[in-house]
């Protein structure tokens, strides 16, 4: 004998179950599209770190002296010989890869140099660009670079401009102060 | 109520209120990466590093006493290499009348302003700097 008793009981059993099979339609019919999406936030501390560094390495140490980015981009042997190359004991190549590896390195209770296993593990490619003035056109030159650039890496630009006493490749004048950007590709892995 | 006692409805109701603080804490769990994901997209999309950068070597430049070779150098490498429309002078005192079409250079420390434009298609930025 069936009586009518408890019909609360089930229409709630009939609601839940819809609301449970809603559900699950829901869910199985959402998309999800997996990008690299988050990769912005890094990215964008990284291109503060990396632009961070260059500002430090082009500041001077006072008003008369010249920035240490400024004295590498100086001296550094341009390729058809409008500068000579580096005949004093300063090595621009090694010193912007010794400076830039330390401040983008270095964190707090490491040293990139002493003790190299808790640094960060940032890699750079470096590179200068000027405008030659007799061809019209703008030429890049490496740096120096402390690991090669395969394809896999996620790279950020960071760049500054650096005001040069020396001539740059088509310059005529050979005394005028020229102004070139200095390119830094930066990734972590 | 058929069949029933509404003894203890505040267990039901407490029930629900628990439900619906979970829904809502997933939900601000669920937007916290689109938020910062957002910010650094902005962020990266704003090129304050570029202008600041850009700015300080034309101020500099002119300390100097800039014949034009600074000035273009600006000018090119911003195009080719930061694909950013750059642009800056120093306006005459007196402007000629018609105004005269030709680059004013800025020469070492004898100006009173220089115009310094930036567009790289998303950001426009343009400034008269006065030196103090």
């Amino acid at each position: 004998m069936v009586t009518d008793d408890g019909q609360l009981y089930t229409i709630e059993g009939v609601a839940a179950g819809m609301i449970m099979l809603f559900t699950a339609y829901l869910v199985l019919g959402a998309t999800s599209v997996y990008t690299p999406g988050d990769s912005h936030i890094s990215d964008m501390q990284l291109e503060q770190t990396g632009t961070d560094a260059l500002r430090m390495m082009n500041t001077p140490v006072n008003g008369t002296s010249e920035s240490q980015l400024t004295e590498i981009v100086d001296t550094l042997p341009l390729v058809n010989g409008a500068i000579a190359p580096a005949t004093n004991a300063f090595d621009p190549t090694n010193n912007f890869n010794i400076l830039f590896l330390n401040y983008v390195n270095n964190k707090t209770g490491s040293d990139y140099v002493l003790n190299i296993s808790e640094a960060d593990n940032l890699h750079y490619t470096a590179e200068v660009t000027y405008y030659d003035r007799k061809n019209t056109t703008t030429e890049g030159l490496l740096i120096s670079s402390n690991r090669n650039l395969t394809g896999s890496e996620h790279p950020v630009r960071v760049t500054q401009w650096v005001i040069t006493n020396q001539p740059v490749p088509g310059d005529t004048t050979m005394t005028q102060p020229r102004a070139v950007l200095v390119e830094v590709l930066l990734w972590r892995d | 109520m058929a069949g029933l006692n509404d003894d203890a409805q505040w267990i039901v109701m407490m029930g629900f209120v628990v439900s619906f603080s979970f829904f809502f804490l997933a939900m601000i769990l669920n937007q916290s990466t689109v938020v910062g994901q957002t910010t650094a997209e902005s962020v990266l999309d704003f090129p304050k590093n570029d202008i600041r950068d850009v700015r300080n070597v034309i101020i500099n430049s002119t300390e100097t006493g800039d014949p034009g070779y600074v000035h273009d150098d600006i000018i090119v490498i911003s195009q080719f290499r930061k694909n950013a429309v750059v642009y800056y002078d120093c306006p005459p005192n007196t402007p000629a009348n018609p105004p005269d079409p030709q680059i004013t250079l800025c020469p070492s420390n004898s100006f009173t302003s220089i115009d310094i434009h930036y567009n790289n298609g998303v950001t426009a930025y343009n400034e008269t700097w006065i030196p103090s």
